[in-house]
């Protein structure tokens, strides 16, 4: 009998329990609620930072949910969030940096299996690249969406392993730096692929940066760039390496500006972006420490 | 638990037939989840298939690193302490919600009148909860992973079963258990309903028996051999079997023995019947008819003794028979099965004069060690 009771209060309170949680009002109250009190919270931040402008500190950092354990690149959208994938699979999640706030999670028709290393954003279209130099071109989706791609074979494959992509608006050109040059017998300098779009491998150019100007005084043996992106400000191509833990500013002629190691403690960085307001965005794959996007403030 | 069993037995209007009430128990099962998935979709969603890869729709909080505020810790989405405790909850609910069934076909489904081992039983249902919390705590950290085993290492456990089939049990309780872990209940569900048919169904119709090897129906007959031996001295032949036998079998065979005794005659005057013949089919009558046609032509007399209606399996008739010489038992048992043309599943019979033959050489053997000895 007191089972039977039991049973029937439960179906009863089922509703009323469900109605009380989760309701998408309540929870888009809740989200905005979280996003005010950490844009304060980064403002704060941001502000101590710019005070004390000769310490490098983190603004804001944020712990990536599992399906983002192997983050890799980061690509910033026009409405100031950043678009960032999985190492292995073809799904790209849009992340507001200034919140902390995954907001939505798209991935490539067919859930395609592949080592995805970068991502960039060249007007309506999204180029996400693998690291044998395919690029999959598709356009944005929404959340819980599969999009339809086209995939550009760069044939590349066979002189680097890739990492880095992004988009340089004024010239209207894909950059890709190479990881490693494969082919032991070519000088071992840093190369940066220039591929104009639309797409064609017959216009595509190279840069080559001397190692030894980008390594300079600094003690690495040798420097994989893992992403690079484009300073809003100079224009210049800022590199990062992953197993160097270093950061280097070029020219887009190849000179280089600057090297040094990356700011914060980072264990395998993987992405990079700068934001229009001085943010630079930096995201390691998990490594011992899970993964995360960590914010700095960006001083060209 | 009583709930339970009204609904199952309102939908299978009582029927005790193991098949209909797994079915009738597994589709409350999911008429709850359905009920369950349809007000909390997204916490049945990341229990059933989170495992698989899918990604939770909809905004979710990240975790602020830096921050030790209130709203550094998620209020909600997935990683928040509210919902680990919910999902740790409701997958360790969904694990003993998929062992109950697998334990009572564990406990139904015994081969040849097999006892089950309570421990087992137990395990069963323990198991698959501490593999869930295990991995639910080392999903995706290697170093975790190292360091549990390196305690379980420390901890040695080590148990012989009386059954290689008890293993395959212990096996998919692991199996739930990982499923629940990795939050892919729907795995573990898929599993556990397939094991479970399967099993009833290989219990139910005997496979893989081997045609030498006594049925359940012949371990129930062979207290019979001493009533029907030469010497027929109404000893209980084996105290052990009756002792495990529940109250109302050992009424039953209390029974059979009480008849039988009448059949067979008094102390010391030479029984009328020599073998028991054993025979398990689906339609009785048809069976009963087929059968009783061969033993009138090739025994020198015969008696049904009993006929046993089993739930969720053949039917057993037993028959008291006294073999003609020139007939030996194996020619007796091709003509049945030839007669019966497929209407019978098995059918066995057991000589008293295999028994005694069996007891004389062992007394041979036994003088002869003692020579020995001496």
């Amino acid at each position: 009998m007191t089972g039977r009771v039991g049973l029937i209060l439960l179906v009863c309170a089922m509703p009323w329990a469900a109605a009380c949680r989760d309701t998408p009002r309540a929870k888009a109250a809740e989200l905005q609620k979280i996003a005010a009190t950490r844009r304060q919270g980064l403002v704060r931040r941001i502000a101590m930072a710019d005070a004390n402008p000769d310490k490098v500190v983190e603004v804001a950092k944020w712990i990536m949910p599992p399906q983002l354990r192997e983050i890799s690149g980061l690509a910033l959208t026009s409405r100031g969030t950043v678009l960032t994938h999985d190492d292995n699979a073809g799904r790209i999640s849009e992340i507001d940096p200034k919140t902390g706030i995954l907001l939505k999670s798209f991935s490539l028709i067919g859930n395609q299996k592949e080592d995805f290393e970068a991502i960039a954003i060249a007007g309506d279209d999204i180029y996400l690249m693998a690291s044998d130099g395919k690029l999959f071109r598709f356009r944005e989706g929404a959340d819980g969406q599969q999009v339809q791609f086209m995939m550009f074979d760069t044939g590349l494959r066979k002189q680097c392993e890739f990492e880095s992509l992004a988009y340089e608006a004024d010239s209207t050109r894909l950059l890709m730096v190479c990881k490693r040059i494969l082919d032991k017998q070519a000088p071992q300098d840093l190369v940066i692929y220039h591929m104009p779009l639309p797409l064609n491998r017959a216009t595509f150019t190279i840069v080559r940066v001397p190692l030894h100007q980008l390594i300079g005084s600094n003690k690495w043996k040798n420097f994989r760039p893992s992403d690079m992106t484009i300073d809003p400000f100079t224009r210049n191509y800022v590199i990062i390496a992953s197993h160097e833990k270093g950061l280097a500013v070029v020219t887009p002629d190849g000179d280089v500006v600057r090297s040094g190691p990356l700011p914060g403690d980072h264990r395998q960085p993987e992405g990079v972006a700068i934001t229009k307001d001085s943010l630079l965005l930096i995201s390691d794959e998990a490594n011992v420490m899970p993964a995360a996007i960590t914010l700095y403030r960006w001083r060209p | 638990m009583p709930v339970l069993r009204e609904l199952i037995d309102v939908i299978t209007m009582k029927s005790d037939r193991p098949m209909r009430r797994l079915v009738a128990y597994y589709a409350i099962v999911a008429v709850v989840v359905a009920i369950l998935a349809y007000f909390f979709p997204g916490e049945i969603a990341r229990i059933s298939a989170k495992g698989l890869g899918d990604v939770p729709e909809g905004p979710t909080v990240l975790t602020d690193a830096l921050s030790s505020s209130p709203t550094a810790a998620v209020s909600f989405g997935p990683g928040s302490l509210f919902d680990v405790a919910v999902t740790t909850v409701l997958i360790l609910i969904g694990a003993l919600i998929l062992m109950l069934p697998v334990t009572w076909v564990y406990m139904s489904a015994r081969p040849s009148g097999g006892q089950h081992n309570q421990n087992v039983v137990q395990t069963l249902i323990i198991l698959p909860l501490v593999v869930a919390g295990i991995v639910f705590i080392v999903q995706n950290s290697l170093a975790l992973a190292f360091s549990l085993a390196g305690v379980v290492g420390a901890v040695r456990f080590r148990t012989t079963l009386r059954d290689s089939r008890d293993l395959v049990y212990i096996f998919l309780s692991i199996v739930v258990g990982f499923a629940a872990g990795v939050q892919s209940l729907a795995v573990g569900a898929v599993i556990s309903i397939v094991f479970n048919f399967v099993l009833v169904v290989t219990w139910h119709y005997d496979y893989g028996r081997n045609m030498l090897m006594p049925t359940a129906a012949a371990q129930w007959s062979r207290p019979l051999e001493a009533l029907a031996s030469p010497t027929g001295d109404h000893q209980i032949p084996d105290r052990d079997l009756v002792l495990s036998l529940t109250p109302d079998k050992a009424a039953a065979l209390a029974d059979r023995f009480s008849r039988v005794s009448k059949r067979v005659g008094k102390k010391r005057k030479k029984p009328r019947f020599d073998s028991i013949l054993t025979v398990t089919c689906d339609d009785v009558p048809d069976a009963q008819r087929r059968v009783e046609e061969v033993l009138a032509r090739m025994t020198k007399r015969w008696s049904l003794d009993e006929i046993v209606t089993n739930t969720g399996k053949p039917c057993e008739i037993y028959y008291l028979t006294r073999l003609k010489k020139s007939i030996p038992r194996d020619v007796l048992l091709t003509a049945i099965h030839e007669n019966a043309n497929g209407v019978i599943a098995t059918a066995d019979l057991e000589t008293s004069g295999e028994v005694d033959r069996e007891k004389e050489k062992r007394e041979e053997k036994k003088e002869k060690n003692d020579g020995v000895k001496v």
